[in-house]
């Protein structure tokens, strides 16, 4: 199936009769290499939702479960568990403080580019021990054999956590932490982060949540950021709604995120440093009015189905009418929101013509006439790469499932994790 | 199409279901003779599961995220809960979602479904 790259609202009748063409039409003619000759194995099963995968260069993977800890793979399979949250059993070590609640729980994982040298690790987790809650970006050191880590520090602990159930769609506590822990090029450590269903936080200079955040090893914001005066430095971008992906382009090393839209409009967006993504779901802003319990961002008919392009024109992702500069979204999903989460590129020559694309993972969510969408997307810039040029599902050779995550290994091959409980390698070829 | 008959529908649906909120009060002989007549249909309720319940609890109703297992739930638990959302009763946070959803399921439905769901995966 061809998505097209982007959508103007069109009109009700319009949109459903492009709608009723697009996913009553066969699978289309796929661009560059036959996805048919993916090759699938499941590198682990049974896991409790696992969220995150990082790699080293000789295929040592940890991996987070939401609501049990952090674990690695070693190059021969073996699985040691490292820190468990709370007091999750089998562990060496456990964060009492951690715990899981809704979408909430740990969540992303990343190696130090120093590794060898250092021996640090960095995860993102739910934490109790300040009140209200918060997430914290915590760094570890893994002994020698990877069996323990120590010298926990938690280099950012104040990115928000909804405390109590709203009324809303998903409205337990918990909801929309971001999540995603990557380095970039730059030797930067990012984390985005959510909204918490908190109509306040995205557009909000000091509160850390909606953010994509920008900092070192320590926790201190990076010279480079260039956040809006009265904007705490850590912002490298803000005004998101809850980024569960962010890659970096491998020519031009640009931050792409991928975010999950409100019932419309998932989006990829080029990040812009110091760019606000147009996210403002207050009451009483851009012609709307109150809203249940403060949040508009399921509004209007938070309770029931009815025209994404509506619920966009209402309520959009991307607030160009009140932010005129925001950064556009290069892909909306064809006004979809279908659960975008993780992003990464594809590298290396087995994967063809989409050496260089980015993958995204979509985990589905079929409700009020959404197609359930799970699927792994693969995304074309153009040679600037300013836009998408073009967008193709992968074939894939084995069930879907709740594509959570998309890490490229060492190997070549693409990881992907579901919520399901399994983590699988993808490789081109036969 | 899997046509169970009378008894067997009965005795899946009420297996469990002794220590259910459902159960709790002693059914009518009406109420015995409506579920004995319930068809189920495990075709259709696959139809279902992957059409509407598949992509948040799982492919096999394990649960997934924040959406609970349902493969480790009783037939009657499972009744209990659709019926409740298909009259619109708020139960937990995805409520919007689920009564959505089973809003639209007959009594076959939600029969079929529950012994679906329960012994499906095992």
């Amino acid at each position: 199936m061809l998505h097209s790259r982007f959508s103007e609202p069109l009109p009700l009748a319009a949109s459903l009769l492009v709608g009723a063409a697009l996913f009553g039409a066969p699978t289309l003619a796929q661009s560059g290499m036959n996805t048919t000759n993916l090759q699938s194995e499941v590198v682990l099963d049974g896991l409790d939702n696992p969220w995150d995968m990082a790699f080293l260069d000789d295929g040592t993977m940890l991996f987070t479960e939401k609501c049990s800890g952090l674990s690695v793979r070693m190059p021969d399979g073996t699985v040691n568990k490292l820190y468990g949250v709370g007091a999750k059993e089998g562990y060496p070590a456990n964060g009492e403080d951690l715990f899981c609640e809704g979408q909430a729980g740990m969540m992303g994982v990343a190696f130090d580019p120093g590794f060898a040298d250092n021996r640090r690790i960095y995860v993102y987790s739910t934490s109790n021990m300040s009140d209200p809650h918060t997430n914290r970006l915590m760094r570890f050191t893994v002994n020698e054999d990877f069996t323990a880590v120590a010298d926990r520090t938690d280099i950012i602990d104040d990115v928000p956590y909804k405390m109590a159930a709203s009324n809303h769609p998903f409205g337990g506590p918990g909801a929309h932490n971001g999540g995603r822990v990557r380095f970039g090029p730059d030797g930067a450590l990012w984390l985005t982060t959510g909204d918490t269903h908190n109509g306040q936080v995205p557009q909000s200079p000091t509160m850390m949540g909606s953010k994509v955040i920008r900092v070192d090893t320590d926790g201190a914001a990076h010279p480079e950021n260039a956040p809006p005066e009265g904007f705490d430095k850590r912002t490298y971008t803000f005004g998101h709604r809850n980024i569960q992906g962010i890659a970096f382009h491998p020519d031009t090393g640009a931050a792409i995120t991928a975010e999950h839209g409100p019932w419309h409009s998932d989006e990829i967006t080029i990040l812009k440093n110091g760019g606000n993504a147009g996210w403002d779901p207050r009451p009483n802003m851009a012609g709307r009015e109150d809203c249940p319990d403060d949040y508009c961002g399921y509004s209007p008919n938070q309770e029931g189905g009815m025209n994404r392009y509506e619920r966009a024109a209402f309520m959009p992702m991307t607030d160009f009418d009140t932010y005129p500069d925001a950064m556009p979204p290069v892909w909306n999903n064809n006004g979809w929101s279908q659960g975008t989460s993780s992003a990464a590129f594809l590298q290396g020559d087995a994967w063809g013509d989409w050496n260089g694309a980015m993958v995204v993972g979509i985990m589905g969510i079929g409700f009020g006439g959404t197609p359930i969408g799970q699927r792994i997307d693969v995304i074309h810039f153009n040679e600037d790469v300013t836009d998408v040029e073009d967008v193709t599902e992968m074939t894939l050779p084995m069930e879907t499932g709740r594509f959570r995550s998309v890490v490229m290994g060492p190997d070549g091959s693409l990881y992907t994790s579901i919520d399901e409980g399994t983590i699988y390698k993808l490789t081109p070829g036969n | 199409m899997f046509n169970y008959g009378p008894l067997a529908v009965v005795a899946l649906l009420g297996a469990a279901g002794a220590s259910s909120a459902l159960a709790s009060d002693t059914p009518t002989t009406d109420t015995a003779e409506t579920e004995a007549t319930r068809q189920i249909d495990l075709e259709v309720a696959e139809k279902i599961f992957r059409k509407s319940c598949r992509a948040c609890h799982g492919n096999k109703a394990q649960g997934a995220a924040s959406y609970p297992s349902l493969s480790d739930k009783d037939p009657a638990y499972i009744t209990e809960r659709l019926e409740r959302y298909r009259a619109g009763e708020k139960i937990g946070p995805n409520s919007i979602l689920m009564i959505q959803h089973a809003k639209k399921l007959s009594d076959d439905d939600i029969a079929s479904l529950s012994v679906y769901v329960t012994t499906a995966f095992e």
